[in-house]
């Protein structure tokens, strides 16, 4: 087992390196500097560093008007909270004007499991890739978060990174990011898996099982939602003839739809794994992750079901008939 | 500074005939708005921004931006006006891929330095460029310009708690208090007032205008930044569709979609007022 990393002092601590020798970085907070791995570079760059409470829409056109002037702000919080409440000035101000403006969700997807759907974001990948001109990332470990900054402060024109909260583990040996480029992270011919962000080590214990019963599945690791890799994906679909997409996120609308929109012509089988359309309940993130068979377990279960029948296995604790998962009527409980 | 205020007052007029020749080809538009506040952008774009319309982009330029975006046929008459583009141009408004849609582009036209339209964006875009102007040890300034129907949004207010908290100076921002809006009186639909002080009570220094008469204008930007340590808010007291008398003070010119008759004797009303105006240059 390798050592656990958080992924936000990973992610603060390459803007810092980066922010050395690049005077365009500015960093804005909006009470969430602390808390995403910026107090090294509030100290090292006091001057580069601008507190502005709690408003993410208002950060977002500061971010969009500092652009203007040749700066490259950062600006890094609650993944729901920078692509939800920010949404409008995130999608003129940053998009529509296509400023080089880094916006940064972190503790994404369920990681913060106990606080419940308002800090949630499972519908990110979905809404900022409707935004043209937005490059959207989603790393999946902590060599391709720092690499993916890199990436990111040298690419020209907006970003939306994701990164999560929890204690990642090391999945690969660093190396140089392409922004629109997935990895095949296991080769096989059974089915593609594609996934992205820090589920991705989870499927990879996944693909880990599955073989050692014989099974080999390739698996892409896909860390740019938007531009998705196309030639990639078409290549290994067409080869495999089956494939099946994995993301914390909705099953509609993220990565799954990326996907089906690239190979919807194939005529090639393809299956989502994800999180049902529901407000999603509460609990440790690991436990949401089994809850929903997103741990290493439920995705063979789940994969494994796939490979062996032409339906989609339903989760048995989800009712996915429900907009919540979970109590919902007090009278009911 | 008598002869300097009829310039202004001259050029006013002329580009209050450039926001009718737009409807001209248009054949609708948010007049009220940009006639309200025409005169301060007149001020802005010949006396007081320090811009060079043959060099749009120097980084030292100061900026302006509409947060009103609705009101862009002002924003067009005066840079075209001031020599950003020619005035032919103007003749594509609202047309196939114009460069001058009912809300500015920066990319499509010189001088335009956001793509506003949508309603409280102005002033946190507006002081993200004047931080990073200070940042740059630069002396430009950014100016911006509000109408009082968007002051609900509460985005404004995110943006108005940014530029004092970070003290910026080197920001100003007009309100366009022409107390209407498309369903009536801004008092009724959604009463904002009193907007100075609400200003004020947010940490800007604020000084309240008549906004369509020049001399007023000037004074109040002559003596900007009005203070060192907080951006500066001007709230002009307007009268919308400014110009047109008997569309003056009309929410029905919010969005004015003229017959050809309504538009030639229009026209032939602000034709007289230039004449006027122009009439009184050099017998000062």
């Amino acid at each position: 087992m390798s050592t656990l990393i958080d992924p936000r002092k990973t992610f603060g601590e390459a803007v810092t390196e980066l922010a050395e020798h690049d005077d365009r970085i500015v960093v804005l907070s909006a009470d969430s500097g602390g808390s995403s791995g910026f107090g090294m570079f509030r100290k090292l760059y006091p001057d580069r560093y601008f507190e502005f409470g709690i408003q993410e829409h208002g950060v977002t056109g500061v971010a969009a008007g500092l652009a203007t002037t040749g700066r490259v702000p950062v600006f890094a919080a609650i993944a729901a909270f920078v692509t939800n409440r920010n949404y409008e000035a995130f999608r003129n101000d940053v998009a529509y004007m296509g400023q080089n403006v880094k916006i940064i969700g972190r503790n994404g997807g369920m990681t913060y499991s106990d606080l419940g759907p308002t800090h949630y974001s499972l519908e990110d990948y979905a809404i900022i890739r409707m935004l043209p001109g937005v490059v959207v990332l989603s790393p999946q470990d902590p060599g391709e978060i720092r690499a993916a900054v890199e990436a990111m402060i040298s690419h020209d024109g907006p970003v939306y990174m994701r990164i999560g909260g929890p204690l990642i583990p090391d999945l690969f040996p660093q190396e140089p990011f392409t922004i629109g480029k997935g990895r095949i992270i296991r080769a096989g011919d059974r089915a593609t898996l594609i996934s992205t962000g820090t589920l991705t080590g989870q499927v990879i214990l996944a693909a880990d099982q599955l073989a050692s019963n014989g099974i080999e599945v390739e698996l892409i690791g896909m860390p740019t939602v938007e531009p998705i890799d196309t030639d990639l994906i078409v290549s290994s679909a067409a080869r495999t003839g089956h494939v099946i997409t994995i993301e914390e996120h909705y099953v509609r609308g993220g990565l799954s739809a990326a996907v089906a929109e690239t190979i919807g012509q194939l005529s090639i089988r393809h299956d989502s794994i994800g999180l049902p359309h529901q407000h999603v309940t509460t609990g440790t993130y690991a436990g949401l992750l089994e809850h929903y068979g997103l741990d290493a377990k439920g995705l063979h279960d789940q994969i494994q079901g796939l490979l062996t029948s032409d339906l989609n296995p339903q989760l048995d604790d989800v009712d996915h008939s429900l907009p919540h998962d979970g109590i919902f009527d007090l009278d009911r409980a | 500074m008598k002869e300097e205020i009829l310039d202004l007052e001259v050029e006013a007029a002329k580009a209050r005939l450039l926001v009718l020749r737009m409807l001209r080809t248009g054949q609708s538009g948010h007049l009220g708005g940009a006639l309200s506040c025409l005169d301060i952008l007149t001020a802005l774009y010949f006396r007081t921004m320090n811009v060079d319309p043959e060099n749009p982009t120097d980084p030292r330029r100061d900026r302006f931006l509409l947060s009103a975006g609705h009101k862009a046929m002002a924003q067009y008459a005066v840079l075209a006006r001031r020599g950003y583009f020619a005035e032919d141009l103007l003749d594509s408004y609202g047309g196939f891929q114009s460069r001058l849609a009912g809300h500015p582009d920066m990319h499509k036209l010189p001088g335009v330095e956001a793509n506003t339209g949508a309603l409280g964006h102005g002033l946190a875009i507006a002081s993200g460029m004047a931080l990073g102007l200070r940042l740059d040890g630069s002396d430009g300034r950014v100016f911006t310009l509000l109408g009082d129907g968007e002051l609900p949004e509460g985005s404004n207010w995110e943006g108005a708690s940014i530029a004092a908290h970070h003290q910026l100076n080197n920001l100003v921002a007009f309100v366009d208090v022409n107390d209407l809006q498309i369903s009536g009186p801004t008092a009724e639909v959604m009463n904002m007032e009193p907007i100075a002080d609400k200003f004020a009570a947010f940490g800007w220094t604020v000084r309240t205008i008549d906004g369509n008469d020049m001399s007023n204008i000037v004074l109040a930007l002559d003596d900007t930044p009005l203070s060192s340590s907080a951006p500066t808010a001007i709230i002009a007291r307007t009268i919308k569709a400014k110009g047109i008398r008997h569309l003056e003070g009309t929410a029905g010119s919010h969005y004015w979609k003229p017959s050809a008759a309504e538009l030639d004797a229009a026209e032939d009303e602000l034709r007289q007022q230039l004449s006027t105006i122009a009439g009184k240059v050099g017998t000062h």
